[in-house]
């Protein structure tokens, strides 16, 4: 059953940054979009050993910073190669200044 | 102060009475090794791949070789075969370290530069750094660091490959005589993938491109041929040089009734030699399966011979390594719809050839005790009279008329 997991203060997550998290042993990372906060895996599903929050913030996109595979960042959504399979988007919210992600 | 001259490379010549005459210095000098790589294998020739079966889907490998220069031949994503350099565009490494495969992309184990199934670079690590430091420069473009992709045509399920883009079409190449017997073996039935045998031959490549030529060894090294009543001196047969020496056919033509009158063949056995028998004399008891009662071999210059042996479908890739080491790669095929009779009887004649082959074996024996002689006496001269001195084609296994037209071609490609 997913619940709701405590990641984050809502100040550390800051517009043109990836916050990486764990969640119920899920690698996550938390971005902020326009006002908005998105959490999407964090593992690059390439190769399964790379950290996309290590990789660039392109405006919209995180881009991984092994093979520069791109990824939606409001929906996990792959965009390119040699990644071909989406991570996965997990709801988010706020309240009381705090984080939560549903894993 | 006296002048030293400086040292003189030594000038190498053809022996007199050329045409019927070959130097020993060639098997064993490594500049000219690198000069054949170039003039041919890199040159404006068609090199042997694989097989269109051997990569059935998107992203199935096999790993290759053009000359020296490893190659991966794979199929992408619309269905196509690419040919790729198997050498990262950034610091050179083996790309692919697999003889067979599949994958998605290719990774190299060096520094994970990743390319997709047609050649181009899709990312590489670090490509804007770590932690804000290092990277590449922001003007990197990594549409200019893909694989070298060769140009490819595919043939009723035979890929080849030329790094020449103004070589002329594999049929002009092979030319009208080798593309009708090519595409007698290869006639657009679906193949088969029978298996593979490798095998490192301690020889120049030409002592076994010439072994392929050469008619007169057949029945003299080959007990088993005669033996076994395969192929024996008063076998009609045709000897044929093509393309002017480039390529060559032997044609031997066994008896019709071979399969029905195995007690014939048994009965041959004894004025042949002793009473040597099988247990499974299905093991040499083709039959005539394409309508024309013959066993056909063709030596495609630079790259492969294509042998029917019997029912024994092969192909030898041979790959030169080095000026005293070939590596021979035997492919055994049939056609998807051959029934299981014709299956059995393939597998079973297979065993004649490969390294261990019931007759096979006896090349890469004689030919390993060829390269150490070349060695030893490089200014000794060979002689090749044997039916005549012209390079007509001929109607005689006892005839060295093939080689004797591979070196004219050589000689004058080679400038020698």
């Amino acid at each position: 059953m997913a619940e709701w997991h405590r990641v984050a203060s809502e100040d550390e997550i800051k517009e043109g940054e990836a916050f990486p998290v764990t969640a119920a042993g899920a690698a996550i990372a938390v971005y902020r979009l326009e006002g908005a906060l998105y959490a999407i895996g964090n593992i690059c599903p390439h190769q399964g050993d790379v950290l996309l929050s290590d990789g660039f913030v392109d405006g919209d996109k995180i881009e991984c910073p092994m093979h520069q595979s791109c990824f939606e960042i409001r929906t996990g959504k792959v965009l390119g190669p040699p990644a071909q399979q989406d991570v996965p988007a997990y709801p988010v919210k706020v309240e009381d200044g705090a984080v939560f992600v549903r894993v | 102060m006296t002048a030293v001259a400086p040292a003189q490379t030594q000038e190498r010549r053809w022996p007199e009475k050329a045409a019927v005459r070959i130097p020993a210095w060639i098997y064993t000098d490594p500049e000219l090794f690198e000069r054949e790589l170039q003039t041919f294998h890199y040159g404006p020739a068609w090199s042997y791949v694989g097989l269109e079966c051997e990569v059935p889907s998107s992203g199935s490998f096999k790993r290759s070789w053009v000359g020296r220069r490893s190659v991966i031949m794979v199929r992408d994503e619309t269905g196509a075969i690419q040919v790729l350099e198997n050498r990262c565009a950034h610091r050179g490494s083996m790309l692919c370290w697999k003889n067979k495969g599949k994958e998605s992309s290719f990774t190299c184990p060096y520094h994970h530069w990743n390319y997709d199934l047609r050649g181009n670079l899709l990312g590489l690590p670090f490509l804007r750094g770590a932690m804000g430091k290092g990277g590449m420069p922001r003007d990197f473009d990594k549409q200019k660091h893909g694989l070298r992709r060769l140009r490819v045509e595919t043939r009723n399920g035979v890929v080849w490959a030329t790094y020449d883009e103004a070589a002329p079409t594999l049929e002009t190449f092979l030319g009208p005589e080798i593309m009708k017997l090519v595409d007698r073996s290869f006639p657009g039935r679906q193949l088969r993938l029978l298996g593979y045998n490798r095998q490192l031959l301690p020889c120049n490549w030409k002592f076994y491109f010439e072994n392929s030529r050469d008619p007169y060894h057949a029945t003299l090294l080959h007990s088993f041929f005669t033996t076994f009543g395969l192929l024996r001196t008063d076998t009609p047969f045709k000897a044929v040089p093509t393309e002017g020496g480039r390529h060559g056919i032997m044609a031997s033509t066994y008896s019709r009734d071979t399969a029905s009158k195995q007690n014939e063949v048994t009965k041959q056995l004894a004025s042949l030699k002793s009473d040597f028998r099988l247990n499974d004399m299905e093991v040499v008891t083709p039959v005539d399966e394409f309508g024309d009662s013959s066993m056909i071999n063709l030596s495609v210059f630079p790259s492969v011979f294509f042998q029917q042996h019997g029912n024994s479908l092969a192909i030898r890739h041979i790959i030169p390594k080095d000026v005293s080491s070939t590596e021979l790669s035997w492919t055994f095929f049939g056609y998807a719809d051959d029934d299981d009779a014709m299956h059995r009887r393939r597998m079973k004649q297979a065993n004649l050839l490969g390294p261990a082959g019931h007759v096979a074996v006896d090349d890469s024996e004689v030919l390993a005790l060829m390269q150490p002689v070349a060695a030893g006496f490089p200014d000794s001269t060979q002689v090749i009279e044997m039916g005549g001195r012209d390079t007509a084609p001929q109607e005689t296994m006892v005839t060295e008329t093939l080689i004797r037209a591979f070196y004219q071609f050589y000689r004058e490609k080679m400038g020698l």
